[in-house]
């Protein structure tokens, strides 16, 4: 294949191969360097620094993902929208712009009454959150909030969140923290086990809810004595046995009680009893969620 | 091939942190804006490192790579220097077999994303240290079936376009005119 009119073939461009390749070994060792910085927090001040200017930068690309995703759901309705935008098209104008606001304030409004709810419902302290980010790969679960130490926030801390009749439900543990926004390590990340209980027939038993994301499936209770009776459709919440053993550990302050999700499949795995859970909600489709600063457990 | 290169520092740097700039805004859309079917995130810059290295060379990939990572770690908040590590790494593997083939064979883009996302995906848990991933052989397993080959599959179906795109646009910078037109 020729593409230019001198009828050249255009070969792969090699200034120099030994170039390229001291070029990049060269920044591989400084990535590494980075890493290595980092991993010790020597970089936190330019991170933050960088962050600052970010992380507005996100939030703002993300209520334009919402509004873009929210547009796709309201298709179904376009031909009574059309008619309506003809007879209005002047008054339509300005009725967005205050639209764009007054659904920016009722968000902000009905995410306060929710987290009002929480406070009074249950006693715990909670900071609301917006995700600014999620992972932008496949092989971890994280997601960004723009929460961070300057509200309170520390790693363990649980976050829940709820979507359309879900209950709250446990999505992550705070996993690091700069002072404006927190990263969240997802239960369904491999890495992630939180202690939980299922309650069958007045009988209460205990496990680990594992992340099984990287391993093609979502959560499954571990560890479930094998004689334990548990059933499909049983509700899955959080232990709290961490907080029992040890209080000074990070994932001491998960509060128990907090819905994960409902048995979907029970099997015998060895000594134990393994269980599918179906989460109550799909964390990478969380928008906003909140931060259990403390609770009275 | 010194046609690009800037005479003066200011304009080389004034370049690069263009450059800098453009990959940040990509890494912003990949973090924030892109859909997410099932979870999956379609990476965007590793699509387009790959390409700019077959384009325009390994070592100018390598500078995107760097970037592009740097501005990914930022959105992401993973540790500074982990997404560059692995988009150099993927840079590496998807360019070097293929250095003595031209740039018009259709293999290249192919054979690159190929390679170049089996490396960055198959090198994820290790850099992103997930516990016990080497030494549990089910998880590895699991991880390249459920992680790897979707990853793969994602990088390669855009490849092809992506790249002859991207070689439409640095010949017309070069001012080069396609015979079909003419």
């Amino acid at each position: 294949m020729r593409d230019t009119v001198r009828n050249r073939s255009i070969k792969l461009s090699r200034p120099s191969p030994y170039r390229s390749l001291t070029v990049i070994v060269g920044l591989i060792v400084v990535a590494i360097s980075l890493m290595w910085l980092d991993q010790g927090d020597h970089l936190d001040p330019v991170r933050h620094q960088a962050q600052m200017i970010v992380n507005p930068m996100l939030g703002g690309l993300r209520y334009v993902g919402t509004s873009i995703s929210d547009g796709f759901w309201g298709i179904g309705n376009i031909g009574e929208l059309q008619e309506t935008i003809k007879e209005q098209e002047e008054y339509i104008s300005y009725l967005e712009t205050e639209l764009i606001k007054s659904e920016q304030f009722e968000e902000r409004i009905k995410q306060l009454e929710q987290q009002l709810g929480i406070v009074e419902g249950t006693g715990m302290q909670v900071a609301g959150a917006s995700v600014i980010a999620y992972t932008p790969d496949a092989g971890r679960q994280i997601l960004r909030l723009d929460a961070g130490k300057d509200d309170g926030v520390k790693p363990g801390m649980a976050v829940i969140s709820e979507q359309g009749g879900s209950p709250r439900t446990l999505i992550g543990v705070v996993e690091s923290v700069t002072p404006r926004d927190s990263t969240v390590l997802l239960i369904t990340d491999y890495s992630s086990s939180i202690s939980a209980s299922v309650e069958h027939e007045g009988t209460r038993f205990y496990g680990a809810v594992q992340g099984q994301w990287q391993r093609g499936s979502r959560l499954q209770l571990e560890q479930i004595e094998r004689n334990a009776h548990v059933v499909s459709g049983n509700r899955v919440v959080t232990a709290a046995l961490t907080a029992e053993y040890d209080p000074d550990l990070p994932h001491a302050s998960i509060p128990s009680g907090i819905a994960i999700g409902e048995i979907e499949e029970v099997r015998v795995d060895g000594r134990s009893r393994v269980a599918e859970i179906r989460p109550y909600l799909d964390p990478n489709q969380v928008r906003y969620a909140w931060i259990i600063l403390s609770h009275d457990d | 091939m010194d046609y690009t290169q800037p005479r003066r520092l200011e304009e080389r740097i004034a370049r690069e942190l263009g450059v800098a700039l453009f990959l940040l805004g990509v890494a912003l859309i990949q973090t924030a804006l892109l859909p997410r079917p099932l979870g999956f995130a379609p990476n965007i810059l590793l699509m387009l490192v790959l390409s700019q290295a077959l384009i325009a060379g390994t070592a100018n990939a390598a500078r995107w790579a760097f970037y592009g990572g740097i501005s990914l770690d930022l959105c992401a908040g993973t540790l500074l220097g982990s997404h560059s590590l692995l988009l150099l790494v993927a840079v590496l593997m998807g360019t070097l077999p293929f250095v003595r083939l031209r740039r018009d064979n259709w293999l290249l883009p192919l054979g690159s994303a190929v390679l170049g996302s089996v490396a960055y995906y198959t090198l994820f848990p290790i850099v992103m240290r997930v516990p016990d991933f080497l030494s549990n052989q089910e998880l590895i397993q699991t991880h390249l079936l459920v992680v790897v080959l979707p990853g793969v599959l994602m990088i390669l179906i855009p490849a092809l376009p992506l790249f002859m795109f991207m070689r439409w646009i640095e010949s017309r910078r070069r001012g080069e005119v396609p015979v079909d037109i003419y």
